[in-house]
């Protein structure tokens, strides 16, 4: 792709910049011409202390004052290297060699999580799954996989739903879609996980955005995909990421899997090639990583194949505007990046998976965005969150609160689970397991579940682990 | 100076045996005034009256020596009682004249009365008497605590006697030592469940109050619409508004409900165990006890100190600086 089409972050210039009409081709100009940065490397030196009266100076003349010179200790630490901390605060931790070995814990089947009687109890997940899962990075910082053994969650209400959903899916060959919404801590990216999990011990391939943030605030290359009305953007960098992880997270399903369509794609193609090659020629190659999506989406589409799975977390990132600037420096609304206007089109139902499959997606209550259009909305009694208030849009409409009409067609018709706390007898089995694992060294009675309940605001997953495990005395 | 006293201490005495200048009338008003009791006939007295009622053939009989006789002449008398000046109260040489009266009087009521059936220790109705300044004030007289106690213990006892049978006498006498104010007429409304089973409570933190409401329930809890991890971000914070449940070991028989506004997120927490303690108070009024150990009655009467001139915050002084 010649250099002069590809836009490399290119953040919203500040208000007097956008007077000016500026058209900015090339990412490179742009760099070199920048007027200020806030970079270390580009900004002027700081001016020179004065050499003056200061205020803890020496005594006047004349006075008799001790003297003490302050020694200086140079510094002997390394400075941390590029993307080292970044790699320290992202780094996943699933096995803490501390906690015991909880005797009795079962590895999740297919039927545990479907099963009603499973209700309550924790099941292991098993090592392939927890493989694929930190593939394609389902497990999250702060979600306390490091304080236990092995990772393990809890069967709950809702995960038998979603398993039930997942089976129905594959057995009748539609599509599902789903949203995950609730309070904060409520345990919906573990939910996501589970239904990550569910798909992959069903054999399904599994397509996950981690983070919809990494999509839409502008911190990838995006590009202009040619003859595209509306106009939309490629992100080479993170498709072939994306595509990387495909392969090495469904490596079992698509390595049985040979090309059968015939692709328009700027290199030839073996005849007898598998998915799985498929996707790290575009993992290697970012200039060819759209084009090659696109191939692998028209191969797993076809009759035949097995469903599919996709999941995103941090809905409400990609249902507005985006980071990205157009060449007419309007910002582009995230529907029209490429990868994202993928996962809305078979969220909105707009689109059919052919073999059956789940498009699942996640708010997140901890990371929102914030929202112009509903910063002026009216006082509700109520804290609602921006995607219960486009959903409630599409059954009684406000017509004082300005509404995207692109989000909320996204999101009509979608099946909307609410996640709220645990009941006492799921709690009292996570508990229970807390305990199992040396992490909780109280003894769990009725007293004390109703207790950690009542605190954890009826039962809210993240605050029970929170006051019964992290904030011990 | 010494020629002027004379002369007017001798015109006095001139004017006196003219003409009474000062009605000895006046002077037994103002005894009579003044609460009497019965003394016994053979109690010495200065005062011109008493002497004119000891004056009798029985009184020679006591223990001090005959009164002097003047010459026995009615008129001569007179004219004495003219002359002389005596104290109003017999009290006056004790220096404290009002006090002893006062405490005089309230001996001789209750040997009058120490016969009247009493109610038992602790039953009689709870007055607050006049405090020692109080008193002291009222007399303008320098009272010892010790001695105002010996008056408290008798108006003490006199008020233990039984109501149906309390004489006037003795209830003015009281009412004389009572502060203008009974304090322990003050008595809190009586609180109840009503229709719905809600009990409500209010307490009071640093610049917080709270209102809450208390069911019958399974350990939910609402404040402000919001739960518990919605309100409150801090653990320490959410234990403090179920405190009072939890060191009953209720949390799982009760709801609340609650309303909390003013202050900040330490204050309204507080002020939520107050009134989630008083509220649990009327649904189990037993629990009183249990509760006031685990901090949940007393209303933490602390707030911020006022800023002072010449400090930086209520007591920080400015840095000492040499010029």
């Amino acid at each position: 792709m010649p250099s002069s089409r590809c836009l490399l972050r290119l953040p919203h210039p500040p208000s007097s910049l956008l007077a000016a009409p500026i058209a900015p081709h090339t990412s490179t100009s742009l760099r070199h011409a920048a007027p200020f940065s806030a970079s270390a490397s580009q900004c002027m030196p700081a001016p020179a202390k004065k050499k003056g009266v200061t205020f803890g100076g020496p005594p006047a003349r004349g006075t008799k004052a001790l003297r003490i010179k302050k020694t200086v200790r140079q510094s002997t630490a390394r400075p941390p290297a590029p993307g080292e901390r970044r790699a320290l605060r992202k780094r996943i931790v699933l096995s803490n060699t501390n906690a015991l070995e909880v005797a009795g814990l079962r590895d999740a089947t297919l039927d545990s999580l479907v099963d009603e009687a499973m209700v309550g109890k924790v099941v292991g997940l098993p090592g392939q799954v927890v493989d694929s899962l930190r593939v394609v990075e389902a497990f999250k910082v702060h979600q306390g996989w490091g304080l236990f053994r092995r990772p393990a969650c809890l069967v709950r209400k809702e995960t038998v739903e979603i398993g039930r959903v997942v089976a129905e899916a594959e057995e009748q060959k539609t599509t599902r879609r789903v949203v995950l919404c609730g309070e904060r801590n409520s345990g919906k990216s573990v939910l996501l996980l589970q239904g990550l999990a569910g798909a992959f011990m069903r054999g399904w391939v599994v397509l996950n955005f981690p983070e919809a943030k990494d999509l839409t605030i502008g911190h990838t290359a995006y590009s202009p995909i040619p003859n595209t009305t509306p106009t939309q953007y490629a992100q080479r960098t993170y498709t072939a990421n994306l595509l990387s992880q495909i392969s090495k997270a469904n490596a079992s399903v698509l390595s049985a899997l040979q090309i059968t369509q015939s692709h328009d794609l700027p290199m030839p193609l073996q005849r007898n090639l598998t998915l799985d090659r498929l996707c790290e020629l575009g993992a290697r190659d970012p200039d060819i990583a759209w084009p090659i999506f696109q191939a692998l989406w028209k191969e797993l589409t076809a009759p035949g194949r097995p469903p599919v799975f996709m999941a995103l977390d941090g809905l409400a990132h990609v249902m507005r505007l985006s980071a990205y600037l157009a060449p007419d420096t309007k910002p582009i609304h995230a529907h029209d990046l490429a990868l994202v206007n993928h996962f809305v089109e078979y969220l909105s139902g707009q689109k059919q998976l052919g073999n059956g499959g789940v498009v699942m997606a996640a708010v997140s209550e901890s990371n929102q965005p914030r929202t112009p259009a509903l910063e002026h909305a009216p006082r509700r009694k109520q804290p609602e969150s921006f995607l219960e208030h486009q959903l409630r849009q599409l059954k009684h409409w406000n017509p004082y609160v300005k509404g995207d009409e692109r989000v909320i067609k996204a999101l009509d018709g979608v099946e909307v689970l609410r996640l709220k706390g645990l009941s006492r007898e799921e709690a009292r089995g996570v508990m229970e397991y807390y305990a199992a694992s040396g992490m909780l060294r109280n003894t769990v009675t009725e007293g004390f579940v109703s207790e950690k309940w009542s605190l954890a605001g009826q039962g809210i997953v993240g605050e029970l682990e929170r006051a019964a495990v992290r904030l011990r005395v | 100076m010494k020629g002027v006293e004379l002369s007017t201490g001798f015109q006095r005495a001139v004017c006196s045996v003219c003409r009474p200048r000062r009605p000895r009338s006046d002077a037994s008003k103002h005894l009579v005034k003044r609460i009497r009791y019965p003394v016994s006939s053979a109690s010495f007295s200065t005062s011109p009256t008493r002497r004119a009622t000891d004056l009798t053939p029985a009184s020679n009989r006591g223990i001090a020596a005959a009164p002097f006789s003047f010459g026995g002449d009615s008129e001569d008398s007179g004219l004495l009682k003219r002359v002389r000046v005596v104290p109003a109260s017999p009290s006056y040489f004790s220096g404290k004249p009002d006090f002893t009266d006062s405490l005089l009087s309230l001996q001789a009521l209750l040997r009058k009365y120490q016969t009247l059936p009493t109610v038992p220790a602790g039953q009689a109705p709870r007055v607050a008497w006049k405090t020692l300044a109080q008193f002291r004030l009222s007399l303008s007289e320098p009272v010892k605590a010790a001695k105002y106690h010996k008056i408290v213990e008798v108006l003490h006892r006199l008020n233990h006697i039984h109501p149906s049978l309390m004489p006037e006498e003795v209830l003015e006498a009281l009412q004389k030592h009572k502060r203008d104010i009974n304090p322990f007429e003050n008595v809190a409304n009586p609180r109840f469940i009503d229709g719905y089973g809600r009990a409500w409570g209010t307490g009071r933190r640093k610049a917080s109050v709270a209102t809450a409401c208390v069911v019958e329930g399974e350990g939910e809890v609402l404040v402000n619409g919001k739960t518990l991890t919605q309100f409150f971000g801090r653990l320490h914070d959410r234990e403090s508004v179920i405190w009072a449940l939890k060191s009953t070991q209720r949390i799982d028989k009760y709801n609340i409900w609650a309303l909390v506004k003013g202050g900040g997120t330490t204050g309204q927490a507080e002020a939520l165990t107050l009134a989630v303690g008083k509220a649990l108070m009327v649904h189990e009024p037993l629990l009183k006890p249990a509760l006031r150990r685990a901090g949940c009655v007393t209303r933490d009467p602390r707030r911020v100190e006022r800023k002072k001139p010449g400090h930086v915050k209520a007591r920080k002084m400015p840095t000492w600086v040499k010029r």
